[in-house]
């Protein structure tokens, strides 16, 4: 048996249907989009359970509508789950109608009625089960109350089976009469149908075309839109709610009381504290998970893997505040030695070491972080108040043709690109959407931190962490610049809406805050398993070897004759006007390679980097002679070009999947490209002008 | 546009966004101030799918709607219709005509 659990979005939907599976959970594809779909079996049974996308009606306007509308027509479920917001059940109501007319069984859950309890009100489950002659039951998702009868009811079949009730006036019920007559046997939900033909829906043009010598529906629609004066779409939505507030109107008792929701909005939406108040929960935030917990583990964890030299940096922003003495070897290393001990060759020690531990390493590094970083942001996406943020920026995104809910990638990109650009599927309009995903890598991640603290450690003294803040804001400048230009050229956007819901406040569930965060680091450390060591073994390889296949051992080989060199030179034209007027085109290798290797992770722009001045002449980044060209100005060129050029290949692929095609992903990396390297080279050669002139 | 020009537009815009409609005038839903209530007697989108969708949403004639809160940058509302509240751009609300009701 397959079950489709369908519902508004906020409804509840995904915390019943994790307490519906349990773990019994797998992520899988919808056939043709890239769009996931989680299926699962139900607890103690052998029922196939799929969760679908929120929605609100089955006239899709959204891609996630049009996946779920599709779903129930196309693979025709044995039962919908349909899942009700009791606190808004009119709303509720209205997809329940248009799920009653596909002809499957459908059982109705209303979700939340101790919220709804609170408040004053009470709905009377039996009446409604009458009235709407289907099956409901009253749970609570959050406190994993009323789930097991509901289970038992679904696993012994003692819900009502479909029995279409009449909903709409005569002239109406009249026409769908007749249409279902005409129409093919082979249309399985046949009111749905002869609903969507009233409703003039393109898709069904062809059927409508068909039938059209035993029935003109054309001059049906033109006949009831001339007796009701209205057109036939407004015409059955009226009518819906029309027969849902009588329904409403028996079944709920209301009284009057405030919530504590509008006592909290009171503050937190309020003209003057709002935006100091968000300012400080992203402080603390990002204070918390980045700054804290990111600078005591992240040499941690890379001396788990790397080794380290007598002891482990602990910092603070990328600033060093301390060390533990350690003389730990490090996971690579010691299987290096392993290799070489068992005989192993040269190489392959660095394979193992330097390559496959040392690419994935480098990105392990950020995981406890990241999980703090999505704990938080999961605190906050289910209290509430992530929505009350998009509300709060509608207005100012809306200018540079985003929404307000761009910024929940925005943020979520402090923490890693790849769950930042998977969150931008809250945006509904498509362009909307795609322009936010092209943005949202200009946030600065993690694993450009150790990029901006060591240029500016390096070059800015004392400032250095002045300079590492306003790189921050130098990042939201980019990305409203180029939203901006992108807006006004390129994409022009400008027939696009904002609808959103703010939900109640209320304390998460930690069940679902712990799933959720567990599920966002799983995906992380997966694409750190795949994509990313896949993309390690081949810069490793470009790294290692001669273009006549000599291994890059530093004594008769050196780096600078691997193949990455030769394509860092070929490259060179890229990087030479921002950082090298002034020096030999062929001494600009080395930060055109390091630049490569940042698409494998962004921090190994300056691990690359230390690495070819150690083999150069045993120097720093700083002295080494291999990098002379570097000065203030080209250094924080170079960093700003980094910084804002493609993300790393997680985050390309994490793109390509939500722009659901590689064209659209080479676009935006591009744009992305294209944008940084002319304000880079805007700033080396303005830079380099003023220096001359002895500005600086 | 002259300085004397601008300035007179933008008095009577403030005078606008300061005038509060009475009950039984008909104006867009944007001209409602917090708290007061509309019902909606016509409404037209060259947008035919956010149309659908506003429909869908519960946005139909003869529905009455609260405005309850604006964002502190103006725009978007937070309107309340049907028993839950929705947020909504002042641009969808200038082209929901209303009957001013309370």
């Amino acid at each position: 048996m397959k079950c489709a659990l369908v519902g508004n979005q906020n409804s509840g939907k995904s915390l019943l249907f994790n307490d519906l599976t349990g773990l019994n959970q797998k992520v899988g594809n919808w056939a043709g989009v890239t769009i996931e779909r989680k299926e699962g079996i139900i607890k103690g049974t052998d029922i196939e359970i799929i969760d679908l996308p929120g929605i609100y009606s089955l006239s899709p306007y959204t891609s996630e509508e049009e996946i779920s509308r599709r779903f129930v027509i196309e693979e025709k479920p044995d039962l919908i789950i349909n899942i009700i917001d009791s606190t808004s059940i009119e709303r509720s109501l209205y997809l329940t109608t248009q799920l009653l007319e596909l002809g499957i069984d459908v059982v109705v859950v209303l979700n939340m009625e101790d919220i709804l309890k609170k408040r004053g009100y009470k709905i009377d489950i039996k009446k409604l089960e009458n009235l709407l002659s289907t099956s409901c039951y009253s749970i609570s998702a959050l406190k994993n109350t009323g789930i097991k009868e509901l289970v038992n009811a679904i696993k012994n079949r003692e819900y009502k089976s479909n029995i279409h009730s009449k909903i709409y006036s005569k002239d109406i019920e009249d026409y769908i009469e007749k249409t279902i007559s005409v129409l093919p046997s082979s249309v399985g939900e046949k009111r749905f149908v002869a609903v969507k033909l009233l409703e003039n829906d393109v898709r069904y043009n062809d059927l409508k075309e068909e039938i059209k010598l035993k029935l003109n529906v054309d001059l049906e629609i033109k006949a009831i839109e001339a007796k009701y004066n209205d057109d036939t779409e407004e015409l059955i939505a009226s009518e819906r709610y029309k027969y849902i507030e009588k329904i409403r109107d028996q079944v709920v008792t209301k009284s009057n009381k405030k919530s504590i929701t509008e006592k909290i909005d009171k503050v937190i939406l309020n003209k003057y504290a709002s935006i100091p108040i968000f300012i400080l929960i992203m402080i603390i935030i990002f204070t918390l998970s980045v700054g804290i917990i990111g600078g005591l583990t992240v040499n941690l964890v890379d001396t788990f893997f790397n080794g380290c030299d007598g002891s482990i940096p602990i910092e603070m922003f990328g600033i060093e505040i301390g060390a533990i003495p350690s003389n730990f070897e490090g996971i690579g290393p010691m299987l290096g030695g392993l290799i070489e001990s068992n005989g192993g060759s040269d190489w392959a020690v660095s394979l193992i070491a330097d390559g496959i531990v040392g690419g994935v390493g480098a990105v392990c590094n950020f995981i406890p972080q990241l999980v703090i970083l999505f704990l938080l942001l999961s605190l906050i996406e289910t209290s509430g108040y992530m929505s009350r943020i998009t509300f709060l920026f509608d207005n100012f995104f809306r200018k540079i043709g985003l929404s307000g809910k761009s910024l929940i990638p925005f943020i979520v990109g402090i923490g890693c690109s790849v769950p930042a650009v998977m969150s931008s599927r809250t945006v509904e309009d498509d362009k909307e959407k795609k322009l936010t995903i092209t943005l949202t890598p200009f946030i600065p991640c993690n694993a450009k931190l150790p990029i901006i603290a060591c240029i500016c450690g390096g070059f800015f003294g004392p400032y250095s962490l002045l300079v590492t803040i306003l790189m921050y804001f130098f990042s939201i400048g980019i990305i409203i610049l180029v939203g901006w230009f992108m807006n006004k050229f390129i994409v022009k956007n400008k027939s696009t809406s904002y609808l959103i819901e703010l939900p109640e406040y209320h304390v998460p569930s930690a069940r679902y805050v712990a799933k959720d965060t567990f599920d966002k680091t799983l995906e992380f450390v997966k694409r750190a398993g795949t994509i990313i060591l896949l993309s390690s073994i081949v810069v490793w390889f470009l790294g290692s070897f001669t273009y006549d296949f000599h291994y890059v051992d530093g004594v008769n080989y050196f780096i600078e004759q691997s193949f990455l060199a030769y394509i860092g030179r070929g490259l060179s034209w890229i990087f030479y006007p921002m950082v090298g007027i002034g020096h030999s085109y062929n001494d600009i290798w080395g930060v055109s390679v390091s630049a490569i290797q940042g698409l494998v992770a962004k921090e190994q722009v300056i691990s690359s980097m230390q690495v070819i001045a150690k083999v150069a002449d045993e120097g720093d980044i700083f002295t080494s002679s291999v990098f002379s060209y570097l000065n203030p100005v080209t250094a924080f060129a170079l960093m700003t070009f980094n910084l804002f050029s493609a993300p790393c290949f997680g985050a390309i692929g994490a793109m390509r999947r939500e722009l659901g095609s590689a064209k659209e992903m080479f676009k935006a990396i591009g744009i992305e490209t294209a944008f940084a390297w002319c304000i880079a080279t805007l700033i080396g050669i303005v830079g380099g002008i003023l220096t001359v002139a002895g500005v600086f | 546009m002259t300085k004397e020009e601008r300035k007179l537009k933008k008095e009577a815009k403030k005078e606008e966004y300061n005038y509060v409609h009475v009950v039984g005038e008909k104006c867009p839903l944007s001209h409602l101030k917090i708290g007061q209530v509309g019902k909606v007697i016509k409404f037209d989108f060259d947008n035919k799918p956010l149309r659908r969708r506003l429909l869908d949403m519960g946005i139909t004639k003869g529905v009455e709607i609260e405005i309850v809160k604006v964002s502190p940058l103006h725009d978007p509302f937070n309107i309340r219709l049907r028993g839950y509240e929705l947020c909504i751009r002042k641009h969808e609300l200038e082209n929901i005509e209303c009957e001013v009701i309370k």
